[in-house]
């Protein structure tokens, strides 16, 4: 227990550690307070400057991104009805009417209060639950792996663009791309078509950059005209008061963040909605109407969304299965530092476990101090022109990809990606699941080649296997579960395809 | 980024049929791994993945051939689909196929700054990081719309100069020097 404390407050006494959480959460606020670049976007770009540092400053940096971000796309949608990220979409209903009542800065405030009252709440959450899930995770087998990681990608595909063929379609690309070279088994070339340098395969980091980042920003250009909006905030600490009267929302919109989180392919922006949904049926006497300015539908989404983050952490740690599309890239990155998310983590390196959640615990802390200060620089950094910002994150997403190990080819691979992403986002093919394709891939062959082992290659051994083990059979039954609840059959049983 | 539309912009029937080929392709690579010889060979894997893109690029295809059909022509297949994403700013609505179209999905300033960016990543190694950078800035911000030049060049100039103290400097990140500058 004394050790856990140490490697804890392990980040809080550094003055390095310290700078890197502030700096991280900083940069998460501004970059997620951007409409249409996404915390998973600065994640990716950001990450891959952190690949030659030490791995506690690593994910010192990578916590205080995540959280920020986050948080930062509340602001936007308080000030301008654009949510900065999809987790702030159910922020907007009533903080935008909120910020027209000329409450914006009450509104910001309270929504900073309740996201780090809902970050601890999820990291509490992740510091209890994770130990827990670890040791139970010591008995999945590979027939295991592979259905949760199926039923991920499943999931990211079903929630984040809507149509699971589409979802399915970027999961299976995902998986191909993870292939790109030698056979980790075998070492037989696959899909090099006779180049030396796919032989090496081919960097998720370059592709996360090019998928999230350069196709995010050629969707931009079409907009680049546009002008932003200045808004006036004023006074934004909200009263002790206040905060008491929400408090118990508070609480239970962040249950409802971690355990959403938590789930494989849900991340904060399910969750924030879904919180936003028990606010309206559990509320009966809001302060106004949900829709015109209700704090109580500022409060539930706040909570939650922040509250996901710890959730996401859970199987991403214990399970190395991520929880929403930012998981997967903090994944990737977590492999190139050396560390294999999973159950082993646990109990392999508990001190990077418990030094995980005390840098969550740090950056929330200074997500509450950036987020209750600095509003005038904030306003300015939303009002750049896109002409100037643009570029400008190009040029990043550029030194990112050449930062992975120095190679041009890297850069030639991101542009291709965000080209392709770019026309993938325009046809409504969510990116997500291809990330989470590259990451789940090589687990998924390995689980399943070490399954179809065991049943000596025999189709219908492997098969009956899924039935015999209680577990597998759960697993299965989720997956079976989520596939049917896209079908057209069940949505119209469910009355919400009114196509015959 | 929130979908703007509700409808895919034109072209879905042809982008639907690109994914389709090269599903079609990665298929047949996959297989040409180890063939069909064992059910744990290398290729066994991605041929399974690869079979899951074409059966959905056929699911694809099939529905965008049939909106098209039901609209008349390729163009109104974004009036007549139920797409589920987008990209903000791209208008949606029907119109003439053809350059004018492409234009709506890809217009001239999306193109031009693409061609701006891949001509800068094939500068990086010869003209070095900051002289290309700075260049590929400049050209971008105009292509963009951004006529101060003043402004652009103080953003441009400051932005590589930052970009070398933070990432060169603190984050030991070795950004191209240029092989034109090294005789």
């Amino acid at each position: 227990m004394s050790e856990a404390l140490q490697y804890f407050f392990m980040s809080w006494v550094d003055p390095t550690l310290v700078l890197l959480a502030a700096a991280g959460t900083f940069a998460g606020i501004y970059i997620g307070a951007i409409p249409g670049l996404s915390v998973t976007m600065a994640v990716s770009i950001l990450i891959s400057f952190t690949f030659k540092w030490p791995v506690n400053e690593a994910l010192v940096l990578i916590a205080g991104i995540y959280l920020g971000g986050v948080y930062g796309g509340s602001r936007t949608a308080i000030l301008l009805n654009i949510p900065g990220a999809p987790a702030a979409i159910a922020t907007a209903l009533d903080g935008y009417p909120l910020a027209q009542r000329g409450e914006a800065g009450r509104a910001i405030g309270l929504s900073t209060v309740m996201s780090v009252i809902g970050g601890f709440v999820g990291i509490v959450a992740l510091a209890v639950a994770a130990p827990a899930v670890s040791s139970f995770a010591l008995h999945f087998g590979p027939r295991d792996y592979l259905l949760l990681a199926l039923w991920g990608i499943l999931l990211v595909g079903s929630l984040s663009g809507g149509s699971l063929a589409k979802g399915v379609f970027c999961g299976a690309l995902g998986v191909l791309i993870a292939s790109v070279g030698l056979d980790p088994l075998t070492a037989e070339q696959r899909f090099t078509f006779g180049s030396v340098q796919l032989t090496a395969g081919i960097s998720y980091i370059a592709a996360m950059i090019g998928f999230f980042g350069v196709s995010e920003i050629l969707a931009q250009m079409h907009r680049a005209h546009l002008k932003g909006v200045r808004q006036d905030v004023s006074k934004i600490v909200p009263s002790w008061r206040m905060v008491r009267s929400h408090l118990p929302l508070s609480l239970r919109a962040s249950g409802i963040g971690v355990g959403v989180g938590a789930l494989p392919g849900a991340g904060g922006d399910i969750a924030a909605l879904m919180a936003y949904d028990h606010a309206r049926r559990s509320v009966k006497q809001p302060t106004r109407p949900f829709g015109q300015g209700a704090y109580e539908g500022l409060v539930a989404p706040e909570s939650a969304n922040n509250a996901a983050v710890g959730g996401a952490y859970v199987p991403m740690l214990t399970l190395g299965i991520p929880g929403d599309a930012v998981t997967a890239v903090i994944i990737g990155a977590l492999y190139i530092h050396g560390l294999k998310p999973g159950p082993m983590l646990m109990i392999e390196t508990p001190h990077l476990f418990w030094f995980t959640v005390g840098s969550l615990a740090l950056a929330n802390l200074f997500l509450l101090v950036f987020g209750l200060t600095g509003i005038r620089l904030f306003a300015r950094v939303v009002d750049t022109p896109r002409p100037l910002l643009l570029p400008l994150i190009l040029v990043l997403s550029v030194v990112g990809a050449y930062a992975i190990g120095n190679n041009i080819v890297d850069v030639y691979w991101m542009l291709g990606f965000g080209v392709f992403g770019y026309f993938l986002k325009l046809y409504g093919f969510p990116v997500a699941p291809v990330i989470l394709g590259m990451i789940l891939g090589p687990l998924m062959d390995r689980s399943y080649r070490q399954a179809m082992l065991s049943a000596q290659e025999d189709v219908l051994t492997f098969a009956t296997e899924f039935f015999t083990s209680p577990l597998s059979a759960t697993l299965l039954a989720a997956l079976v579960f989520t596939l049917l609840s896209q079908t057209r059959a069940w949505k119209r049983l469910r009355g919400r395809d009114p196509r015959p | 980024m929130p979908p703007s539309t509700e409808t895919p912009p034109p072209g879905e029937a042809f982008f639907a049929s690109l994914l389709l080929l090269m599903s079609g392709f990665l298929l047949w690579s996959a297989h040409g791994i180890s063939g069909f010889g064992s059910t744990v060979s290398a290729g066994a894997f991605p041929m399974g993945a690869a079979a899951v893109m074409v059966v959905c690029a056929l699911v694809f295809l099939e529905r965008a051939v049939r909106r098209a059909a039901s609209g008349g022509a390729m163009s109104s297949t974004a009036a007549a689909s139920a797409g589920d994403g987008g990209v903000a700013g791209v208008d949606a609505s029907p119109s003439p196929a053809g350059p004018a179209g492409w234009r709506r999905i890809v217009p001239p300033v999306l193109l031009w700054n693409t061609l701006a960016l891949a001509g800068y990543m094939l500068a990086l190694e010869t003209a070095g990081f900051h002289v290309s950078s700075g260049v590929f800035l400049l050209l971008s911000m105009r292509l963009l719309g951004s006529t101060r030049w003043g402004l652009n060049v103080a953003v441009a100039a400051g932005a590589v100069a930052a970009i070398h103290v933070v990432f060169q400097t603190v984050f030991s990140v070795v950004l191209p020097a240029g092989t034109l500058w090294q005789g």
